[in-house]
C-alpha cells in the first residue's frame, strides 16, 4: 500500500488522511509506504495522524510503516518529536 | 533624544484576525509564511516560522472557552533584520508555561506543539490576560546581530509592549507574592490570638489547647505531623503534651545528665537550644526517637525557651521527605515556638498564683466559718460569770467552745478540739455546734449529748479520717451540780464545795467519730462557793515553754487555785489565764489551739441570788464576754 502525493499534512487534512488510512487497512498490507516527497508541511496534527497509523497497525505483527523521502525540515521534526522511533525513514 | 535617531525604522508588521477555525488557521501560517519570505527570510527558516503559527493558532482555537470561541484570534509577525517574532493572540482560559517542555513521548499524542515551538524558537513567553492571552515567540537571526546592542522596538514610553507586559506581569506576580506572605502572617498572627484566647479560658495546657496548636500549624504549616513536649517539673525530661498521632505519645524523653552527649533530634536541640531541620532518611538517623513518625519524614525541631530557660520543644514536619517545609512554615514554626515558651511560662505562673489564691481563700472562707462558731456573747448570768479564751496556732484552729443556756437554771457548757485543719475542719465545728443545740434540747445528759453527735457524725468523720474530742458539762444553777461527760477530752476541772484547791472530774470516753456505736457515761460533782469551773482543750496544759517544758495539768490546776479564790470576774479570770499561757511560753513558738470557758461567781455574798437560792438568766446582747481573741 503507498500513499503519495500528499502536499501537507495538517490540521486541515489530518482527519481525512486518517480516514484514507483506515479504509486500506482492512485489506492487511504486509508493508505501508507513505511518501512525503511531495510534503511541503506537516505540523502536530499531520504527526498526530501518522502517530494514529502507527497506533493502528501496531497491534498487527509484521506490518512495516514506511515514510519515503520527508524534505530535510520534516525529517528534523519528526526526529525532534522522535518520531523516527515509530517509522522507518527512507531516501530513495 | 538624540539616541532614538540611531534607531532603525519601526519593524515590518504583519497582523491577521483570523475566523476560529482549521482552515482561516491554515491560511494564516500560510500567509505570514509568505510575508516573511518577502522580508528575505531565506527558504530553509520559513518552516519553522510557519510551523510555530500554525502550532500556536490551532490551539488558540482548539482551546477556546465560551464566548471565547466565537472571537477571532489575532496572529502576528514583527520583521527585523536581526529578529523575528511572532505572536498569537487566543480566548483561552491559558495555561502555565513551563520554562522547558520536557520532549512528549512518541507514543502519546499531546504536547507537541508547545515543545515543537520551544524547541525551534530561542524564547517564548506567554502572557496571560483576563479576556485574552498572548504567546510571543522570539528568534534571532544571527547572521544580522553584529550590530551588537541592536535597539528593540519601541513604544512612545521607550519600552517594547511586550517588555512593559512583562514588567506588568512581573509586578503582578511579585504583588500576588507579596499579598501571599502578607495573609501568610496574618494568619499566623490570627493562630497565636486564638492561642492566647484559649490559654486565657483555660488554665491548663488541656488537650484541647493541643488540638487546637496543632490545626493551626497545620493548617499554617501544610505539615502532617507534630509532638509538642514540655520539660517536666524536675527537669530531666521532656514529655509529650500534645502530638498528631497517638503512638508518637511516646515515653517521656530524657535529657542529657551534664557531661553526657544528648540522644536524638529533640534532645539535642533543648540541649543546645538550637532549632535544627532534619531528614531521617539521613545514615546518622537510624536510631533517631522520631523515626516512629517515617523513615523518610523530614521537619524541624524548636527547643521552647524564656527567658534563656528550656521549656520544651516542638517538633513539625512531614512525612514525606520529597515535600520538606519551605522558609516561611519554618519561620511560622520557631514564631510559635517563641509564643509557646512564653504562654507556658505565663501559664504556670498563673497556675501558682491561682493555687496560692485558692489557699488563701480556703483559709479566710476557714476563718469566716470559725469565727462564725465562737460566740459573740455567752448566756448572761445574775451572780455567775462565764468567759471563753480561745487562741489559735495557725490561721485555722479546730478548737472551739460554746454555751447554752436551757431553760431558766441550766446550762449546757462545751469545749471541743476537731482533729484536722482547714475548711473541713471548721465545717465540722459548725455542723458539731448546731447538733449540740439540736440535742440540748432533748437532753439533760452530757453522755446522751455525745452519744447522739457520735451517731450523727461517725460516717461522716470516719470517712476523711477525722475526729472530735469533747468536753460537755450541763451545770444546774440552783443545785449547783455538773455532770460532765468526756469523748477522748481533758477533763473539766472545778472546785468542789468546802474546797480551795481545783479538782479534776475523772471522765472517760471514745473520741467522736472513732467507733459507730460508742456510749459515754456522765460523772456527777457539785460547785463549790464560790463556783470555779474550766473546761479546756489539750493545748493549754500541752504548751510548751523555751526549754520545752509543759504547762502541765498540775500547773494549770495549781494556777487555778490560786487565782479562784481571788474573787475574779471571769472575764479578769480568763485574761489572766491567758497571760500566764503566754508568758510560760515566751519565746517558743504556738504548737497548738488554746480554748476555754470559764465559769465563776464572783461577788457571791452579795449576790441577789443567795437570797432566794434561785439565781436567773438574763439573756442579754451585752459584749463584755467576748471570747479572748475578738
Amino acid at each position: 500500500m503507498n500513499i503519495s502525493e500528499i502536499a501537507e499534512l495538517t490540521a486541515m487534512n489530518s482527519a481525512s488522511f486518517r480516514d484514507e488510512v483506515h479504509a486500506a487497512l482492512p485489506g492487511a498490507p504486509s508493508v505501508i509506504e507513505i511518501d512525503l516527497s511531495q510534503t511541503r508541511f506537516v505540523d502536530s496534527s499531520g504527526l498526530g495522524a501518522l502517530f494514529a497509523l502507527y497506533r493502528a497497525t501496531a497491534e498487527r505483527n509484521g506490518v512495516v510503516l514506511r515514510l519515503l523521502n520527508p524534505r530535510p525540515e520534516i525529517q528534523q521534526l519528526l526526529e525532534l518529536t522522535q518520531m523516527q522511533q515509530l517509522f522507518e525513514i527512507v531516501q530513495r | 533624544m538624540p539616541h532614538r535617531l540611531l534607531q532603525p525604522a519601526r519593524p515590518a508588521t504583519l497582523r491577521l484576525a483570523f475566523a476560529p477555525n482549521a482552515a482561516s488557521s491554515r491560511a494564516v501560517a500560510e500567509a505570514i509564511r509568505v510575508f516573511l519570505a518577502e522580508q528575505g527570510v531565506p527558504e530553509k527558516e520559513l518552516f519553522s516560522y510557519e510551523l510555530c503559527i500554525a502550532e500556536a493558532s490551532n490551539n488558540a482555537i482548539e482551546y477556546a472557552i465560551g464566548p471565547g470561541r466565537d472571537l477571532q484570534p489575532v496572529a502576528e509577525a514583527l520583521f527585523t533584520p536581526d529578529q523575528i517574532e511572532l505572536r498569537v493572540t487566543d480566548h483561552t482560559a491559558g495555561f502555565v508555561l513551563p520554562d522547558r517542555i520536557a520532549p512528549p513521548s512518541p507514543l502519546g499524542d499531546r504536547g507537541r506543539g508547545l515543545f515543537i515551538i520551544q524547541s525551534v524558537m530561542d524564547e517564548v513567553r506567554y502572557l496571560r490576560g483576563t479576556r485574552e492571552n498572548i504567546l510571543i515567540m522570539r528568534k534571532r537571526r544571527r547572521a544580522n546581530l553584529a550590530p551588537a546592542a541592536a535597539p528593540k522596538p519601541e513604544t512612545a514610553s521607550g519600552l517594547s509592549l511586550e517588555e512593559s507586559q512583562r514588567q506588568l506581569t512581573e509586578s503582578k506576580s511579585a504583588r500576588a507574592s507579596l499579598a501571599g506572605e502578607l495573609s501568610f502572617r496574618s494568619e499566623t498572627l490570627g493562630a497565636i490570638f486564638r492561642c492566647c484566647a484559649e490559654l486565657g479560658r483555660s488554665d491548663a495546657l488541656s488537650s484541647d489547647f493541643g488540638k487546637r496548636l496543632l490545626v493551626d500549624l497545620f493548617h499554617l504549616t501544610t505539615a502532617d505531623w507534630c509532638v509538642l513536649r514540655l520539660l517536666s517539673p524536675d527537669n530531666r525530661t521532656l514529655v509529650v503534651a500534645a502530638a498528631s498521632e497517638s503512638e508518637m505519645a511516646s515515653e517521656p524523653l530524657a535529657l542529657p545528665l551534664a557531661g553526657e552527649p544528648p540522644h536524638g533530634i529533640e534532645a539535642t536541640a533543648a540541649a543546645t537550644q538550637t532549632a535544627a531541620r532534619f531528614d531521617l532518611s539521613e545514615e546518622s538517623h537510624r536510631t533517631e526517637p522520631l523515626r516512629s513518625i517515617g523513615p523518610n519524614a523530614t521537619g524541624l525541631v524548636c527547643p521552647l525557651v524564656f527567658g534563656g530557660s528550656l521549656v520544651g520543644t516542638i517538633a513539625v514536619g512531614r512525612r514525606d521527605g520529597d515535600f520538606p517545609l519551605g522558609k516561611l512554615q519554618d519561620e511560622v514554626v520557631r514564631i510559635f515556638a517563641e509564643f509557646l515558651a512564653i504562654q507556658t511560662v505565663n501559664l504556670r505562673h498563673h497556675k501558682a498564683e491561682v493555687r496560692q489564691r485558692v489557699v488563701t481563700r480556703e483559709l479566710e472562707i476557714a476563718q469566716e466559718i470559725q469565727h462564725l462558731l465562737l460566740p459573740r456573747t455567752l448566756p448572761q448570768l445574775e451572780s455567775f460569770g462565764l468567759a471563753g479564751g480561745w487562741q489559735s496556732a495557725r490561721e485555722v484552729g479546730g478548737d472551739f467552745y460554746d454555751a447554752l443556756a436551757v431553760g431558766d437554771r441550766s446550762l449546757f457548757l462545751m469545749v471541743a478540739d476537731v482533729m484536722g485543719k482547714g475548711v473541713p475542719a471548721a465545717l465540722f465545728a459548725a455542723t458539731m455546734r448546731g447538733l449540740l443545740r439540736g440535742l440540748a434540747a432533748r437532753s439533760d445528759d452530757p453522755a446522751k449529748i455525745l452519744s447522739g453527735l457520735n451517731r450523727l457524725l461517725y460516717a461522716e468523720l470516719s470517712a476523711v479520717n477525722m475526729f472530735i474530742t469533747a468536753q460537755v458539762v450541763h451545770v444546774d444553777l440552783v443545785t449547783r451540780q455538773i455532770t460532765a461527760a468526756s469523748a477522748g477530752h481533758c477533763p473539766p476541772l472545778y472546785v468542789p464545795p468546802g474546797r480551795h484547791t481545783v479538782v479534776a472530774m475523772p471522765t472517760h470516753g471514745l473520741p467522736i467519730g472513732v467507733m459507730p456505736n460508742t456510749n459515754y457515761v456522765s460523772e456527777t460533782a457539785f460547785l463549790g462557793e464560790p463556783a470555779t469551773l474550766l473546761l479546756h482543750t489539750d493545748g493549754l496544759t500541752d504548751t510548751r515553754n523555751p526549754a520545752g517544758k509543759l504547762f502541765g495539768q498540775k500547773r494549770l490546776m495549781g494556777w487555778l487555785s490560786a487565782n479562784a479564790i481571788a474573787g475574779h470576774s471571769a472575764a479578769e479570770l480568763r485574761d489572766r489565764l491567758t497571760t500566764e499561757l503566754n508568758r510560760f511560753r515566751g519565746s517558743a513558738a504556738m504548737d497548738d489551739d488554746q480554748a476555754f470557758l470559764l465559769l465563776t461567781e464572783a461577788h457571791v455574798d452579795a449576790s441577789p441570788s443567795a437570797d432566794t437560792g434561785h439565781p436567773r438568766l438574763q439573756f442579754q446582747s451585752g459584749s463584755f464576754l467576748l471570747p479572748a481573741n475578738a
